[in-house]
């Protein structure tokens, strides 16, 4: 089968999928129960939206920046969806980030070090409600890098 | 000879207080005389200072007599104790501690030329200090990781690379959060309510609560033990920087309160993150090889938040104090 490409309806189902299974029994053994049970906690309790922008995008996937859109309710993933051109970005927290620090992300550069290095930042939204979260959200990150994504030729 | 202290014991018999030459001896030692000195007196000094806040010029004055060369440390011994005296557990639980101070050191560097920008010009020469401060703390970490651990690599983000993975998830709760909160300055250098948050995130808590107490823990193994000559002497030269860096940060917030009492409000929603954040651990560190335990360190952390906040007169709501009780600890500092 083959990968979806990045910023597609089918990526972002891919997406809404792979945060809702969660981490796999693999990346929770690699960590204490008590984190998974923070992470567990924040997901059921977690009701808020998350525009993931990426700047830069090449002509391929229509250039400029545009936006995926996820919501969460009920410790579920309630919506994911690329942004219309021209829809407003409304969202809880509006993040954004450079498509090469995405692509670099999905090619196996730490998440941690995405929110760390500023390579994802938050454009809006309350910072500090944010960051109670941040432990869920590096989560996300690194749930959402694993989705098998195709990537433009020349896209760089 | 006395023998010395265990690396606990002021956690028992609490903090002494100095006398006028023993504070004159810390503050005037150079970079060798600064390894005679017990780690315990470095952090009393800290306080010391909190209880009559200096200024921003007195501070950068100190900085320029006490700021010292990164590159007349001598690795050798240090190297020869990490390979044939210390215990595999040991280096495991050391290289645990130590490698959230060398992303810390970097993270702390790079993130405090955007609070210059809302600075008064006095402030502007303690943080142009504490910058390259900073930066000389970098290089210490740097020179530690190649030449007494062993990684090796083309330039210093290489070497962070390889230190990563001992570095514990949770280290992108305060140091994420520095990071977003710089970035909310960047925007906005001017906004006080921003600034007194950031300040709060970088001063209050990784100078003055998790780099204080966590250096400690290993600098007091090192002087228990007899071990790592250089990296006590370049480490306790650190702590010594931190304690203007502190009192720089603690004068800030006191400032900013005095001036506008509605600030407390962002110290204590700041804290109010921090402390939710630090509520969890994602591994397990064994703090024994190095003579300590979680609870102790535990205890180490909140007295040291409680110590900062009293000495500059900063209270907490009862919503605060009981997210105290719960912390858990972020093996990092910067």
């Amino acid at each position: 089968m083959t990968a979806p490409t990045f910023f597609s309806p089918q990526w972002a189902a891919a997406v809404q999928d792979v945060l809702q299974a969660g981490p796999d029994d693999e990346t929770r053994a690699g960590k204490l129960p008590e984190y998974w049970a923070f992470y567990e906690y924040v997901r059921d309790h977690y009701a808020a939206s998350w525009a993931l922008g990426v700047r830069d995008l090449p002509a391929d996937l229509g250039g400029g920046t545009g936006y995926l859109r996820i919501e969460w309710a009920g410790g579920k993933v309630t919506d994911s969806r690329v942004l219309p051109d021209g829809e407003p970005v409304t969202a809880t927290y509006v993040l954004d980030g450079a498509y090469a620090d995405w692509k670099a992300l999905y090619h196996g550069y730490d998440a941690l070090r995405t929110v760390m290095y500023r390579k994802v930042v938050l454009q809006d939204g309350p910072l500090l409600e944010f960051f109670k979260g941040i432990y869920f959200f590096v989560e996300c990150l690194a749930l959402l890098a694993s989705v098998g994504t195709q990537f433009p030729e020349r896209a760089d | 000879m006395t023998e010395p202290k265990s690396p606990t014991a002021v956690l028992r018999e609490g903090p002494r207080a100095l006398s006028t030459e023993e504070t004159a001896e810390i503050e005037g030692q150079n970079l060798q005389g600064i390894r005679d000195v017990d780690i315990d007196d470095v952090i009393e000094y800290v306080h010391q200072g909190l209880r009559q806040l200096p200024d921003f010029v007195t501070l950068y004055k100190k900085y320029l007599k006490q700021r010292w060369d990164v590159y007349d440390l001598d690795f050798t011994q240090d190297r020869i104790d990490w390979t044939e005296k210390m215990s595999e557990e040991e280096r495991a639980s050391f290289v645990g501690i130590s490698s959230g101070f060398h992303h810390g050191e970097r993270q702390v560097e790079i993130e405090l030329p955007v609070f210059m920008i809302g600075a008064s010009e006095e402030e502007k020469l303690h943080i142009a200090a504490q910058i390259e401060d900073e930066a000389r703390h970098t290089v210490f970490f740097d020179r530690f990781y190649r030449e007494v651990v062993g990684l090796d690599g083309e330039d210093m983000m290489a070497v962070l690379d390889k230190s990563f993975p001992y570095v514990q998830e949770t280290f992108v709760g305060p140091f994420g959060l520095l990071a977003y909160q710089a970035e909310e300055l960047r925007r906005n250098p001017y906004d006080e309510r921003a600034r007194v948050r950031y300040g709060t995130t970088y001063f209050l808590w990784i100078e003055g609560v998790l780099a204080l107490s966590v250096m400690k823990v290993t600098l007091s193994y090192a002087r228990w033990r007899g071990f790592l000559p250089a990296y006590y002497t370049g480490f306790t030269a650190t702590c010594r920087d931190e304690s203007r860096h502190v009192q720089g940060g603690m004068r800030y917030l006191q400032d900013a309160v005095r001036k506008d009492p509605t600030m407390l409000r962002e110290i204590h929603q700041t804290l109010a993150t921090i402390l939710t954040l630090s509520g969890v651990a994602s591994r397990r560190v064994y703090y024994e090889p190095l003579g300590w335990t979680e609870e102790e360190v535990r205890v180490l952390l909140i007295q040291q938040l409680r110590r900062k906040l009293n000495d500059v007169g900063i209270s907490l709501s009862k919503e605060l104090e009981d997210m105290l009780a719960m912390i858990q600890p972020v093996l990092a500092g910067g």
